[in-house]
């Protein structure tokens, strides 16, 4: 086992947070949410790629927080993330809404440090339509890059 | 009538803080990638202004573009902005209404008044504030009071100007308006575009972040002012009647209508 | 009398392209006639109009930054029939004519290589041969955005000249 340094008292820190950017107008009209689902998260700078595609690929950690929240294209209209299916192994995400508020995001906790990309499928409500909308292209969360292997 | 156009900036500002730059730290978007609107989603956004005009040449629709900032990994937009206030108060008030409790109870232990500490948070100051500024309590991401600088979250991004070419050719003429809108806090940047002069047009947005920083055992809030660019593509063509493809003519009415 | 009358068509695009229909409420139609037009406000809009009159359907998007075009303006014909061929000259173009009706628009949209509909004006002057006490029923077809569910119509507002 690699040596640690000694636990330290767990001190809050800010999720990565992984945006999905939806055109929702576009998406109706379409039928086609994945040329108008644009996904971002705040780990840029620990190796995550895929910026702006449905296919974003997520570098985490065991232990991290993710949350996942929402921007609309058109403020006025109605989008919600609905559900997101991972492997509970990995994941186990929750539905949470801003105190006092109806919009919602979610959160997880990464229970293990991952070997091999673990993909995630996404839902979406849009507009007054009751049927969620899933894009086929699937993000994933990953484990450190191999260049970033603590040899520690 | 006028078409609007919504251009979202979306800042990765915890990155941008970092490297004191905007460059690979800002996502723009449209809604006119169906009419013509390149690299929607990336750094390199050019926006489609289709202007029109009528066969007298006069210009035909106005286009109003609308900038609209928003932070990645912040609570979203669409959270109304006087929210921060509105969470903080609500933190209050459960946190006296505890302290009542715990006084009525006549007793108050450690871990109770530790569990208060943390809820009441800790407030930043602007620097060089003295007066006119309300202290903000710091909340993290999900809304809730927080203690940690390493966790708050981050203020929206304020555009404080766009100047450059497109302003300097007076291709648009932006300025900053007051919006009975809550969404985008009263307040945002708009212009309109005089679209008839086709060609790429980049301009420059001047953006303010805020950072939380540490000084004589105060947090203050600092402002970081940093640039990027985005372009315009401004076209042009020529209004036609619809029911004959050229000027104005007879309805095209059939012999006999449809019964019913 | 009024030399124009303007038919505004106000539309929550988000509405109707969920819900797939221009009715439920998503689609108002109102004029400013003066000559006693009937349904102002629903999808059932009948206009009242004399001959000369130049009548334009505008639209107008309830959330600001929907685009909504007008895709086409088709009257519907109850006449199986041709018209006989001694008939004198009909008000409109007729085929063979450089003008087919409804004339589809295709060139007129095409800016810089996409379908811009904003470009088209949807106006036309009442014809003097116009039937009155009739109501001549038109398809009312709008563009929400951009797409295969991006097209949908009505068959309901008409036209009657007083």
């Amino acid at each position: 086992m690699p040596p640690r340094t000694r636990q330290t008292e767990r001190r809050p820190v800010r999720p990565v947070t992984i945006t999905a950017v939806v055109d929702p107008v576009a998406a109706l009209a379409s039928e086609n949410l994945d040329d108008n689902l644009y996904l971002y998260d705040t780990n840029k700078a620990a190796g995550s790629t895929g910026f702006g595609t449905p296919e974003l690929r997520s570098r985490v950690r065991k232990g991290d927080t993710l949350l996942w929240n929402v921007l609309p294209l058109e403020c006025e209209t109605y989008v919600a993330l609905t559900d997101i299916e991972i492997d509970p192994r990995i994941a186990e995400p929750t539905r949470k809404v801003y105190p006092g508020t109806d919009i919602v995001f979610w959160t997880a906790e990464v229970k293990q440090d991952l070997t091999e990309p673990v993909p995630y499928r996404l839902s979406f409500l849009l507009g007054t339509v009751s049927t969620p909308f899933s894009p086929t292209a699937r993000p994933a969360l990953a484990g450190p890059s191999d260049e970033g292997k603590e040899g520690r | 009538m006028a078409q609007q156009h919504g251009i979202i900036v979306l800042f990765d500002v915890e990155n941008a803080l970092r490297t004191r730059s905007l460059d690979g730290n800002t996502y723009w978007f449209d809604n006119m990638k169906f009419l013509g609107s390149s690299g929607v989603g990336t750094e390199q956004l050019e926006t489609i202004v289709p202007g029109t005009y009528f066969l007298d040449g006069s210009q035909a629709t106005e286009q109003v573009l609308n900038w609209l900032p928003a932070a990645l990994g912040s609570i979203p937009p669409t959270v109304p902005r006087n929210y921060l206030a509105e969470q903080a108060r609500a933190e209050d008030r459960r946190t006296l209404e505890e302290l009542a409790s715990l006084s009525a109870e006549g007793g108050v232990g450690e871990t109770e008044v530790k569990q208060l500490q943390r809820r009441v948070g800790k407030r930043a100051r602007k620097a060089e504030s003295g007066r006119g500024l309300t202290p903000a309590k710091l909340l993290d991401v999900t809304g809730k009071a927080t203690s940690s600088t390493e966790a708050y979250n981050y203020p929206a991004p304020v555009i404080t100007d766009i100047t450059g070419e497109a302003v300097t050719e007076k291709i648009i003429y932006p300025a900053q308006y007051g919006s009975p809108d809550m969404i985008y806090d009263g307040w945002y940047w708009a212009a309109t575009v005089d679209t008839s002069r086709p060609g790429v047009y980049a301009y420059t947005v001047h953006v303010q972040l805020h950072e939380l920083v540490e000084r004589n055992d105060e947090l203050v809030w600092e402002s970081v002012d940093l640039t990027c660019e985005s372009s315009l593509k401004i076209i042009s063509d020529p209004k036609r009647n619809g029911f004959t493809g050229a000027g104005l003519g007879v309805l095209p009415l059939p012999p006999v209508p449809a019964a019913g | 009398m009024k030399d124009r009358i303007s038919i505004v068509v106000m539309v929550d695009a988000v509405g109707a392209l969920s819900e797939r229909t221009l009715h439920n409420g998503n689609l108002s139609l109102v004029d400013d006639s003066a000559a006693g037009s009937q349904h102002q406000g629903t999808p059932d809009l009948v206009t009242a109009v004399v001959p000369g009159q130049v009548v334009q359907w505008t639209p107008i998007h309830v959330d600001v930054q929907t685009p909504v075009e007008i895709h086409a303006i088709e009257f519907l014909s109850g006449a199986p029939v041709p018209p006989p061929a001694d008939e004198t000259v009909p008000p409109y173009p007729v085929e063979p004519s450089a003008v087919p009706v409804p004339w589809t628009g295709a060139d007129a949209t095409a800016s810089n290589g996409h379908d811009n509909h904003d470009l088209l004006v949807w106006e036309g002057v009442v014809p003097y041969d116009m039937t009155p006490g009739v109501p001549y029923r038109y398809r009312l077809s709008l563009k929400l955005h951009d797409g295969p569910n991006s097209v949908l119509h009505i068959d309901s507002p008409a036209l009657l000249r007083v």
